[in-house]
């Protein structure tokens, strides 16, 4: 059994009368992209700041690498590297400077502290930029900074809130490749409202309302299968069902009938599933690859609970 | 402790790398250098008492400016979270941010030893009253830093910052005026709580252990409610 490298149990935090998150349970293991996902406010920051012990919680418990991040928050912040929403950083200080500072705060001695931050600045390409005041740099390779101060030390868990605010297209691809990269060596958790974003880098997510988890949801594209969002002209949804039922390989998701929407999981790929669904007599207005169910899930969810 | 010195480093750098430390210690060396120049010419004594009040009155205006910045600034930027998330304890971060103020401090208040020097080069003053009335002096500014510490802790707007502590270490430093008008136990209770009360022994040459226990003691208590209330999030 794979041991989680976070573990929270019905966490709850009020501020004053304002209930922020309310009961919420989850678990994060090796190597896996958790993404928290829900429109502003709805608590994903809070959890956060939580798990990395800037907040304590009015009630419930969470632990990381097995410690309880407020009666070991010492030991559990050991194995976290947390990028905030806003990319604080010491302006005033060289790029070298700061990631020094940062890692000795980490309790990394001279030797391990050199090798670490030579590593992190050639992992996030700072070279360039590695004695320029952190006050110059752009807000591109101020996030790059912060990263690469979380990375210091090698932690068990990355935790990234809104790492794509306010960066350019290419910027944003730079991000979701470095996580991918990095979800090879840690756990990370990584919040955003912008669900495109979280799809194409999470392995599960969390969707958030008010405060509450939602669901828990297992992303596709993980385990080789191929995704596909299709909107059906007129479709009978029992007729669909039944045959695609009589197609090995093909299965429905996601339905929205009324739409005449539906997600399809199909092993043997796009192609194959469109085949299919012609040889069926089913008129295709629009085939679109999509890593999950993710989109119809969410409006889904946060409809019925508005409702 | 491993933690703590990079802490230390950090304050220590943020106050000497930018002008807010020169700019103070000059303006206090000016405006103390005016003062005894023309209290000696007047007066032609050889003693340091006025300096040691006038130091205490200057000391209420820049401690403020000096810890104002320590919390609210890394608040307001957010870099408190930073620091905060890392694997530092509240106690370490708060000693840093108090040891460095309390570097500038105190070298502000050791220049001002040139004055000592003088006078024994032309004169033969008494320095025990000298030797007191700097530890006095180091004492009161340690209260009056861990009072800024705790207010910084509280707010993340700097400017309120410096005037709630310029009010309170006024309010404690004349408490004892109010004290006449008080029945007699909170008369006494008054005057244990006074700045001047306790501060003005040192300056005359008197060391009482009493004094320097209430100084060390409000310092401790200022600084164990600047954790708590770093801790209270």
């Amino acid at each position: 059994m794979v041991t989680p490298v976070i573990v929270a149990e019905n966490l709850t935090k009020y501020y004053g009368s304002r209930l922020a998150v309310d009961r919420v349970s989850f678990d994060v293991r090796p190597n896996e992209v958790m993404g928290l996902l829900g429109p502003n406010g709805s608590g994903k920051s809070t959890i956060l700041r939580i798990l990395t012990g800037y907040l304590r919680p009015t009630s419930g418990t969470a632990s990381i690498a097995g410690y309880d991040v407020v009666t070991h928050g010492l030991d559990a912040r050991g194995h976290v590297g947390y990028v905030p929403e806003d990319v604080p950083l010491y302006t005033q200080m060289r790029v070298n400077e700061f990631l020094e500072f940062m890692g000795r705060v980490r309790g990394l001695d001279t030797k391990r502290l050199s090798a670490s931050v030579d590593e992190v600045v050639e992992r996030l390409s700072l070279g360039r930029v590695r004695q320029l005041l952190i006050s110059k740099l752009s807000r591109g390779y101020r996030q790059r900074v912060a990263i690469a101060q979380a990375l210091l030390g090698k932690p068990k868990l990355l935790v990234l809130d809104e790492p794509t605010n306010g960066l350019d297209p290419r910027q944003i691809i730079e991000v979701r490749e470095l996580i991918r990269t990095l979800s090879r060596e840690l756990s990370i958790i990584v919040t955003s409202h912008i669900l495109a974003e979280i799809e194409r880098v999470a392995h599960r997510v969390a969707i958030l309302l008010d405060g509450k988890l939602l669901s828990v949801h297992v992303l596709g594209g993980q385990d080789g299968q191929t995704r596909l969002r299709v909107r059906l002209r007129a479709a009978d949804e029992a007729a669909l069902r039944t045959h695609l039922g009589s197609v090995p390989g093909l299965s429905i998701i996601e339905a929205a009938p009324s739409l005449g929407i539906y997600v399809l999981d199909s092993a043997p790929g796009t192609a194959y599933a469109i085949q299919a669904l012609v040889q069926g007599g089913f008129a295709i207005e629009e085939v679109s690859a999509t890593g999950s169910g993710l989109e119809e899930l969410f409006l889904r969810l946060t409809e019925g609970a508005q409702r | 402790m491993r933690s703590f010195l990079p802490l230390l480093g950090k304050e220590l750098r943020a106050l000497f790398y930018s002008p807010i430390a020169y700019i103070i210690i000059a303006v206090f060396l000016v405006l103390m250098g005016y003062s005894f120049t023309l209290t000696l010419f007047l007066n032609k004594f050889a003693t340091l008492i006025h300096i040691f009040f006038q130091s205490a009155g200057l000391l209420f205006l820049l401690i403020p400016i000096i810890t104002m910045r320590l919390f609210a600034e890394e608040r307001k930027a957010g870099t408190l979270e930073l620091l905060l998330t890392a694997p530092v304890r509240e106690s370490q971060v708060v000693l840093a941010k108090y040891v460095a103020s309390m570097a500038v401090v105190l070298a502000m208040i050791a220049l001002t030893g040139a004055y000592g020097i003088v006078l024994a080069a032309f004169g033969s003053p008494d320095l025990g009253p000298i030797y007191s009335g700097y530890i006095g002096l180091a004492l009161l500014a340690s209260t009056l830093v861990s009072l800024g510490l705790i207010v910084s802790a509280l707010t993340s707007n700097q400017v309120v910052a410096a005037i709630v502590t310029i009010g309170i270490s006024f309010l404690l430093w004349t408490i004892d005026s109010l004290a006449g008008m008080l029945p007699e136990g909170l008369e006494r209770i008054l005057i244990s709580l006074s700045l001047l009360a306790h501060f003005t022994p040192f300056a005359t040459g008197a060391l009482y252990t009493s004094d320097v226990g209430f100084f060390v003691s409000t310092t401790l208590l200022a600084l164990f409610l600047a954790m708590r209330a770093l801790a209270r999030r």
